[in-house]
């Protein structure tokens, strides 16, 4: 009985690390020159759920998230919360939890409501070692113009964990 | 002296009970906005030295973000020595000199971040007065328009703003305040020792400059003899702290140039602002 408890909640443990979610962004942000610009940027991202920690570093220009297990932020909220705060959101690195499809040789990892379409410059040996199905990876996402974000991005992959 | 002691002490006084904003130039036209939904608060220390008196004013401004590029204030005064015939000037380009109480309006109308730090901004400034006095220099003073436009570069390093705006004063009782345009030009530096990441802190410093052409004023329906407008050219250093949420800004003003056709002459003028970002 004692097993099957332990069983259950190594069971309950692994689905949830394994949910398609955001992990970690380290997102640009370019406009940012002063230090109430970063405490503003840091306190707005700091109000939004599932964050586990917020870093802003005005000589790096990016702000540093780590994302709670379960939560269901997007990037597209993030880059709108830099928005907000006057700046522009661009490229972002991200690593993520999601499900990995191929349709019609074309890759895609769908992750909270947000689909990442794997860019044709990711390199070509990780290209080939792809398998639809979950998938934990690290990836660059491209800009995207602040005023027309959309739930889909394109990710150049860097490395599949 | 007793008097400017006075006036920090009373200053702190209130920034205990409230707080404060101030990122940019301190005489000079700025353009940053507040971030949608932020809040803000500046407490205002300004004096204005002429050749016969001083002014001395606390001043306080709460300014929202409705977004990011649109921006509400209010700015209300204290005043502790007015002067009888004070110079017309925006004193403070983002707020009266005088005993005026200003709601004003910024609109960033053009931004352009194209890297870490740096951006290409332009902002218009439309505000409405009320005098908080019935005469300034023997004539009935009257409410007041005033609208600027601002547009700056910022950096880690460098910033720079150039902007003009004008006043109008509407009539009263037969008596009219001359209208005036003016133009700022400000330039900043942050030395190395301060390039230092957030959240430690960040100090600029800033040359400011500011052109003034007061118009003449009208009296009992007469305009002045003197149908001109008077020149003036003020240059001097600010200076601006941060430090988290709070900002300290400090600096004076001297003239280069003045060809004053009514009123006194100007020796200098002072102002401290105390900055905190709700």
């Amino acid at each position: 009985m004692k097993k099957l408890g332990i069983i259950v909640v190594l069971s309950i443990f692994s689905f949830s690390t394994a949910m398609a979610q955001l992990v970690k962004v380290d997102q640009e942000v370019f406009g940012m020159d002063c230090a109430p610009c970063a405490y503003g940027l840091e306190r707005g991202l700091k109000k939004m759920d599932g964050l586990q920690s917020v870093k802003v570093s005005l000589n790096d220009g990016k702000a540093y998230l780590k994302l709670a297990a379960d939560n269901d932020l997007s990037l597209q909220k993030i880059q709108k919360e830099v928005k907000n705060n006057g700046f522009s959101a661009r490229s972002a690195e991200v690593t993520l939890n999601g499900e990995l499809v191929n349709d019609g040789n074309k890759w895609s990892v769908s992750v909270n409501g947000e689909t990442f379409k794997v860019s044709l410059d990711t390199p070509d040996d990780i290209l080939t070692k792809l398998k639809p199905g979950k998938v934990q990876l690290i990836g660059r996402v491209k800009d995207e113009e602040d005023d027309g974000l959309s739930n889909t991005w394109n990710i150049r992959i860097t490395e599949v964990l | 002296m007793k008097q400017t002691v006075l006036i920090v002490i009373v200053a702190m006084m209130a920034l205990s009970k409230t707080y404060a904003q101030g990122h940019g130039p301190l005489f000079g036209l700025q353009t940053p906005t507040l971030a949608e939904g932020g809040v803000d608060f500046n407490a205002v220390a300004m004096s204005l030295a002429t050749e016969d008196d001083q002014s001395f004013m606390l001043r306080y401004i709460w300014s929202y973000g409705v977004t990011e590029d649109l921006q509400l204030n209010i700015t209300t005064p204290t005043m502790i020595n007015r002067l009888s015939d004070p110079p017309r000037t925006r004193g403070n380009s983002n707020m009266p000199a005088n005993g005026d109480i200003e709601a004003s309006v910024w609109y960033r109308f053009f931004s352009n971040a194209f890297g870490v730090g740096k951006r290409f901004e332009s902002t218009a400034i439309l505000s409405v007065s009320t005098p908080t006095e019935e005469t300034r220099g023997g004539i009935n003073v009257s409410n007041s328009i005033h609208g600027a436009i601002s547009t700056g570069y910022a950096s880690r390093t460098w910033y720079v703003w150039v902007g003009g705006g004008y006043q109008y004063y509407f009539e009263k009782d037969n008596d009219q305040l001359g209208d005036l345009p003016y133009a700022s030009l400000v330039v900043g530096y942050r030395p190395n020792i301060f390039m230092g990441d957030y959240p430690k802190p960040d100090w600029r410093v800033f040359l400011e400059s500011l052109a003034e052409f007061p118009g003449a004023s009208m009296n009992e329906g007469q305009i002045s003899p003197v149908d001109q407008r008077g020149k003036k050219v003020m240059i001097g250093p600010s200076f601006l702290g941060l430090y988290g949420a709070w900002g300290i800004s400090f600096g004076a003003l001297f003239p280069v140039y003045q060809d004053v056709v009514q009123g006194s002459q100007e020796r200098y003028r002072l102002s401290m602002n105390i900055s905190y970002w709700l």
